[in-house]
């Protein structure tokens, strides 16, 4: 969603033509970030000759401020939809930010990853906003994730697993 | 104005911008390299919003203030104060990744 999109591609912008293909999930209700994104490919796709992408929706794991009982459940039924997908892309590579979105990809990964399937690695970027506390995405992948960098000095000390390499959006 | 794409052209015609809290607002203003006074909305005061712009204000980077402050801030405001903001560096991140995946 918005802001998140903006970051992450963001994070893309100076990757080089060996992250492809680029796979981009984001939630049904979405309405902005297919625009942002397929303009930045079709920016990328200017100056690199290795441009494929593709984009795939899923249902919103979790709306602002929802109750965490019907969080459980949306999430259950976005994970029914994200394990499908994962398992179609295989990802070597995972990168997230922290909308409730990445919670069941990043799952469904690491299910696939338990079950000798595919082994991705996961590595999830708190957003900028945060500064002095993480994300509830971030408090549940702080955990899962094989790297978890952090934009702020402050969750460097609260969180000392995380990585920490200043402002990088 | 609702939800225009970019508010890029307009900031770059101001002299000053006064905005709430959001993240992209403030971020994209300083980019562009404008004065910028943040106005706080107190009954979203739990809302996670607010430690963005906290941040920024504790680095000189943006003015603060309520909404029945705002005209006593525009008064007596001094631009001169506030601080660059460096732009990100989302190079950092991809020396890392590169690291990470084995692309050397």
């Amino acid at each position: 969603t918005g802001g998140h999109t903006t970051e992450i591609l963001r994070l893309l912008s100076c990757l080089s033509e060996s992250y492809s293909p680029r796979h981009y999930i984001f939630a049904d209700s979405d309405k902005m970030s297919e625009a942002k994104i397929r303009s930045f490919e079709q920016k990328r796709a200017e100056t690199s000759s290795n441009s494929q992408f593709t984009l795939d929706r899923i249902p919103r794991s979790r709306e602002v401020r929802q109750s965490w009982t019907s969080s459980v459940v949306t999430t259950l039924y976005s994970i029914l939809y994200s394990l499908p997908l994962t398992y179609k892309l295989k990802p070597d590579l995972i990168l997230c930010n922290g909308p409730g979105t990445c919670v069941p990809v990043c799952l469904s990964a690491l299910l696939l990853g338990l079950l000798g399937i595919k082994r991705a690695i996961i590595v999830y970027v708190e957003s900028i906003c945060r500064v002095e506390t993480l994300s509830l995405s971030g408090k549940i992948l702080y955990y899962f994730a094989d790297y978890f960098i952090v934009q702020w000095p402050d969750l460097k000390e609260k969180y000392p697993k995380s990585v920490y390499l200043g402002r990088i959006v | 104005f609702r939800f225009k794409e970019s508010l890029a052209e307009e900031l770059r015609g101001a002299d000053l911008v006064i905005s709430h809290a959001g993240a992209g607002s403030c971020l994209e203003t300083l980019e562009e390299g404008k004065p910028l006074i943040v106005v706080v909305n107190e009954k979203l005061m739990n809302n996670h919003q607010l430690e963005l712009a906290k941040q920024l204000h504790r680095d000189g980077h943006v003015l603060c203030c309520n909404c029945s402050a705002l005209v006593e801030t525009l008064q007596s405001m001094d631009l001169s104060t506030l601080k660059p903001f460096p732009p990100g560096q989302p190079e950092k991140f991809a020396l890392f990744l590169d690291k990470v995946v084995g692309f050397q």
